[in-house]
């Protein structure tokens, strides 16, 4: 099969299945709208708040970190619970082709949380829509939810080795919503962050999403987002493979 | 004799059983670094905004922490026995239901009061916030109190998991609301009137209050009124989840449900 067609089918087959599951729906579109307006009260209570527009777009972007955190953490678990993982490693194409659509429509329900974030907060909490550069925000928010989506592969394939790969999950939610600027900005963190902030793809997927709301060049911050996030899919498909080759040779493919 | 046996030890046996982050690493990831690093967020996030002050973050977010153990804990306390096939014997069973399902709460909130005291210490060194030896036993009895009614009200959820298939959905969304109501992190005076009644209704916001006031150096006597309304909060979950888990008990056994996955 046509790696790029398998790549298109996988990823619809997959956000057609989470899009089914309350569970995946429920994090992807309550939570965040709980965090929204959490936010929006928050920034309104604030003396001197930033535009409470980034109020709105911080938590969709925290809703998609949840999204991509979450489901790439599960996204090899959630096939041997199924069954379906020896039928998916045994198909004639390399590894990150069959891991990639899971973990890209992890990012693409992630997308709810934006739309939804952003409903919420114009239509019930009267954020003003006033984004200094609307197309750059239309261009942004899907690159950087598939930017996500690709880092998200590098998550999955590190979480394959781990045992309790959920211990490692359940906690990575806020650090990463903190360093990456999210909500606080990365200026209002001690200078040891920086560095750490520097090579997460979420911080400069925020700070694109941030520019296009307040306005300033969005695209240097949307490259390097893209730009981690393929460096993060070469390492994850480098992983993914010895991983793959490792449990077939000692038979453990299947083992939880 | 037999119901207190009932009450401690077969609360700690179900414990053991039933909650899913008992290993040290998902202990400690989610139930202790979890909870520091979500204190660590609205401590910033308060700094930022020029809203509140560091101590009212680092009190009120250290008693909310609790809510993570006790929510998930009291709903896993019920909705596992489904899962693991143990839920049939368990209702066989001529126990009474009160002490069988109301002991599973005390874990939890054993629990929470440990998770909020490592979070308050850490948050407290890390931050580098003093906070006076005076302050200590308000601020106990207010963590113990907040640690009991959240427990209950996680049993409450729990019992939902009697009947409904997905109460995880309802553990998370309940999670989540008890991060904007409790008044941990925007003041009720900031929320609409609905947010601020549901607030008063829900765990943990008279806790935090009362938390709140014991750092700031308030004598245990002004403690009262908030603890007050707290326990009273947990009595009214204790008896809403035995009604709920008797209602929906009978409801399966009606209808052959009981182990319907």
């Amino acid at each position: 099969m046509n790696p790029v067609r398998m790549l298109l089918l996988g990823t619809l087959l997959q956000v057609k299945q989470q899009s089914r599951s309350p569970l995946e729906i429920t994090i992807s579109l309550l939570v965040p709208l709980v965090q929204a307006t959490l936010a929006v009260y928050l920034f309104k209570a604030g003396t001197n708040p930033p535009a409470l527009l980034l109020a709105a777009v911080g938590a969709g972007m925290m809703g998609v970190w949840s999204s991509v955190l979450f489901g790439s953490g599960a996204a090899i678990q959630n096939q041997r619970f199924q069954g379906t993982l020896e039928i998916l490693m045994i198909t004639p194409m390399r590894p990150a082709f069959k891991i990639l659509p899971i973990t890209l429509a992890t990012g693409l329900v992630g997308l709810y949380s934006v739309v939804a974030t952003l409903l919420w907060g114009v239509l019930l909490l009267g954020v003003p829509p006033s984004f200094a550069a609307p197309l750059w925000f239309v261009v942004a928010a899907p690159v950087c939810v598939l930017a996500l989506g690709a880092f998200g592969l590098l998550l999955a394939s590190t979480f394959v080795l781990l045992r309790n790969a959920n211990a490692i999950v359940n906690p990575l939610g806020y650090p990463v919503w903190l360093l990456s600027g999210m909500l606080v900005p990365v200026t209002a963190l001690p200078g040891w962050t920086g560095p750490i902030a520097a090579v997460l793809p979420t911080t400069w997927g925020a700070r694109a999403l941030r520019a296009a709301v307040t306005g300033g060049p969005v695209w240097p911050a949307l490259a390097l987002c893209v730009g981690e996030a393929l460096i993060a899919l070469v390492l994850g498909a480098i992983a993914l493979h010895f991983v793959d080759r490792r449990a077939r040779v000692t038979a453990t493919l299947a083992l939880t | 004799m037999r119901t207190l046996r009932l009450l401690t030890v077969g609360g700690v046996i179900a414990y053991r059983a039933l909650f899913n982050w008992t290993t040290p690493a998902m202990f400690v990831g989610t139930l202790l670094v979890s909870p520091v690093f979500q204190l660590l967020f609205f401590v910033y996030l308060g700094r930022t905004l020029h809203v509140g002050d560091d101590l009212g973050y680092l009190v009120g977010n250290a008693v909310l922490s609790a809510a993570l153990a006790c929510v998930y804990g009291g709903t896993m306390a019920v909705a596992n026995e489904r899962r693991y096939g143990t839920l049939g014997p368990l209702l066989l069973s001529p126990l009474r239901r009160a002490a069988v399902f109301g002991g599973r709460a005390l874990p939890y909130a054993v629990n929470g009061v440990l998770i909020s005291a490592f979070t308050l210490t850490v948050g407290a060194l890390l931050l580098r916030i003093p906070i006076g030896v005076r302050s200590l036993p308000g601020l106990a009895l207010a963590i113990c109190v907040g640690a009991l009614s959240c427990s209950f009200f996680g049993l409450t959820l729990g019992s939902i998991g009697l009947r409904f298939r997905d109460v995880w959905l309802v553990s998370n969304v309940a999670d989540a609301v008890l991060l904007l109501v409790s008044g941990v992190n925007v003041a009720p005076a900031a929320l609409p009137p609905v947010l601020r009644a549901a607030g008063a209704l829900l765990p943990l916001r008279h806790a935090a209050t009362a938390a709140r006031e014991a750092a700031g150096g308030a004598p245990l006597a002004r403690l009262v009124p908030p603890l007050g309304a707290e326990l009273g909060l947990a009595a009214g979950y204790a008896l809403l989840a035995i009604g709920l888990l008797a209602l929906f008990e009978r409801g399966s056994r009606r209808h052959a449900t009981l182990d319907v996955l």
